[in-house]
């Protein structure tokens, strides 16, 4: 007990206001994105809500976002095929609003599905096709897909999952390692060089330099 | 096309011996010049007896860490399976080196000679010959030859009327530097993105598909073909007694560049002799980098080194890609150490920790100490963390990626110390 009546309030009510000018934790998630350290890794877990149903809308964005391939989705598809795949655009669109509605309220937007409608996916069905919708010639789709469209366009990427089986998470994975696939279409300044010719060239010309010792060879240019 | 550098007369060249042909994807003149001769004599023999001639050849990997040949056939051909493959690298993912393209635009016969040998041996029906897609001269070569090898029957439905059934396929693959790494390989012809795989199983036993797959670099199936055709005790007349035979080497100096097939144990001086960077009178280059990106940068004094697997890697560096570079008299190692370094750093795929964190931060810390904002114990630093990376590394990539910074910490320790030197002065303050 204080001596002094009455402190205890004034004590609390002072931090009540010091924390009234501090500034806010909450943050609009997810249109803000939580500020992590870029090392923060997470440990996976899967929630349930009230009602003992997973939380999880099997959307793939951890199975992406993973550079090992550690995170898959299981169940079946529409096939009866073990392993979900990315459905088809409509399917999906209708069921991430439909989910979005039901968890947040609102519908959330998503960039990669906006892209997804203006495109013309006759190319790559002719391309799935040809490779016998064969996940094992995914390089080989992959490649005549940009030949087709000068780039990966996301929209023909789902198609590809979609086509082949292959597991979204998977389709993008393969795309985003290999430094001759592109997701934009090659900005006219920059000419049509891949990351992978700009990273051989810087190599080569250092090398270059350190023979004949005009400058530094150490290609200090990213 | 790369140069051919001119070597001694009396340098046997059981690689590019039929490198002067006129057209290489003529067949007929291939076989008279003894082409898929050794291909018969592997018939005759029977599998086993030719893995036992490969093995009395020691006959080590061309594709950098020198692997008995005979052991991976073995292996291959002992493990229970459907289905057995072979896969021929000739992916050459060293950007600064072209031996292998060398070799399959000069000679496609050989490699398809050799691919045709280790399918028999092992029971593979089927064989993937990769190379680098920016190769498109090797490719087409290689695609006319092996149409007129099938149309032979050297390949095939029937090959040479045995029953045995091989079809082969080129499979140009680009995208990464890791892709030359041989479980990121086959990962790229499963059409999955390229991150090695923990080693074992060896893909000899689990590789292409979860089948038993050799996977053998162009050279080796070059030398293969040869060893069958002249024997296994002519092969070992060649080289050292562990490592004989030759290898292409990617050589470049100031005086110039090329590609040369030498003997194993050949001093690093006569090799650079062959674009006359070791001259009597000139300055001795100021360091070689023997092995490629990832290669050690060795000083001088080690110039009479023997080129073979063990002398290199007792060394600090490696045969890695086949390349052997020196550098001007005044060039920067440390510069070079962070160049190399930083090229490995980017290539490394992220799969594990010392890969992805472990070569970035030696980038850092070689970029730090070049640009004049050394830590006072960056040395220290540099032998820690290579340690670590060394053991805990996935793939051979980001152990070796460890090299470049370790060598010059090894063999030009005055100029890294001069390096330091404002750190040294901060910590002393
Ligand atoms: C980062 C890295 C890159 C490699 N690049 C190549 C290459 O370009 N060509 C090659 O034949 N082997 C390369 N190798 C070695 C292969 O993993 C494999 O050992 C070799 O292809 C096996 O053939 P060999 O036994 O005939 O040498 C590389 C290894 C590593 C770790
Ligand atoms: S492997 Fe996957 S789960 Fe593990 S740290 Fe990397 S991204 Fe996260
Ligand atoms: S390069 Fe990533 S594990 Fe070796």
């Amino acid at each position: 007990m204080s001596l002094i009546p009455g402190l205890g309030i004034v004590r609390g009510m002072g931090l009540t206001l010091l924390r009234f000018f501090q500034p806010k934790a909450t943050i609009l998630y997810p249109e803000v994105p939580a500020d992590v350290s870029p090392k923060f890794r997470g440990r996976l877990q899967l929630l349930y809500d009230e009602h003992g149903t997973l939380k999880c809308e099997t959307c793939f964005q951890c199975a992406q976002a993973c550079p090992i391939e550690c995170i898959d989705m299981g169940g079946v598809d529409t096939k009866g095929r073990y392993a979900v795949h990315w459905g088809a655009s409509e399917t999906y669109g209708e069921r991430r609003e439909e989910s979005a509605l039901r968890r947040a309220g609102r519908t959330v937007p998503d960039v990669a599905y906006e892209h997804w409608s203006p495109i013309d996916l006759g190319p790559v069905d002719a391309i799935l096709h040809d490779a016998d919708h064969d996940p094992k010639r995914m390089l080989e789709i992959l490649a005549a897909t940009q030949a087709a469209y000068g780039y990966l366009p996301v929209a023909a990427l789902k198609r590809i999952s979609f086509g082949t089986g292959a597991w979204y998470a998977m389709v993008y994975g393969t795309a985003t390692y290999y430094d001759h696939l592109r997701f934009a279409p090659p900005a006219p300044s920059k000419g049509a060089a891949t990351d992978r010719e700009v990273i051989e060239g810087d190599y080569l010309s250092g090398l270059g330099q350190a023979i004949s010792g005009t400058t530094k060879p150490s290609g200090r240019v990213h | 096309m790369t140069d051919l550098l001119k070597t001694p007369a009396s340098w046997p060249q059981p690689i590019l011996g039929r490198a002067g042909a006129k057209d290489p994807t003529d067949l007929d003149a291939a076989v008279k010049a003894g082409a898929f001769e050794g291909l018969r004599i592997a018939v005759r023999l029977a599998p086993p007896g030719v893995i036992a001639e490969i093995r009395a050849a020691g006959l080590r990997g061309r594709g950098g860490a020198g692997f008995l040949t005979a052991d991976k056939w073995h292996l291959a051909a002992t493990t229970p399976a459907d289905r057995r493959y072979v896969v021929a690298n000739g992916y050459g993912a060293d950007p600064a080196t072209r031996t292998d393209a060398t070799l399959i635009e000069r000679d496609p016969y050989a490699v398809i000679e050799g691919v045709a040998i280790a399918a028999w041996a092992i029971g593979a029906d089927t064989a993937i010959i990769a190379v680098r897609a920016t190769e498109t001269e090797a490719i087409r070569r290689l695609e006319a030859a092996l149409g007129a090898a099938e149309d032979a029957g050297f390949i095939g439905g029937d090959v040479l009327d045995t029953g045995h059934e091989l079809n082969v396929e080129v499979r140009p693959v680009q995208g990464a530097y890791m892709l030359g790494e041989e479980t990121v390989l086959l990962k790229a012809l499963e059409g999955r993105r390229g991150q090695p795989e923990q080693r074992p199983p060896h893909p000899a036993e689990r590789g292409l598909f979860g089948r038993p797959t050799v996977v053998q670099n162009v050279q080796t199936l070059a030398l293969a073909a040869w060893i069958m055709h002249e024997g296994a005790a002519k092969f070992r007349t060649i080289g050292t007694p562990d490592a004989p035979g030759t290898i292409l080497v990617h050589v470049r100096g100031t005086g110039g560049a090329g590609v040369a097939e030498v003997p194993l144990g050949t001093t690093i001086r006569t090799i650079l002799g062959l674009v006359g960077a070791t001259t009597r009178t000139g300055p001795p280059p100021k360091a070689l980098l023997v092995g490629g990106p990832s290669g050690g940068i060795l000083p001088a004094d080690l110039l009479d080194t023997p080129y073979t697997f063990d002398d290199l890697r007792t060394a600090g560096a490696h045969i890695g890609s086949g390349s052997i570079v020196a550098t001007a008299a005044n060039a920067d190692v440390l510069e070079l150490a962070e160049l190399l370094t930083r090229f490995c750093s980017t290539e490394a795929c992220g799969k594990t920790i010392p890969c992805r964190i472990g070569t970035r931060r030696l980038e850092e810390i070689a970029v730090r100490i070049n640009a004049g904002t050394p830590r006072p114990t960056d040395a220290d630093l540099i032998g820690d963390l290579s340690a670590d990376i060394v053991a805990s590394g996935l793939c051979d990539h980001e152990r070796l990626a460890t090299l470049p910074m370790t060598s010059v910490m090894r063999y030009f320790r005055p100029e890294l110390d001069a390096k330091l030197q404002p750190a040294a002065e901060q910590a002393a303050r």
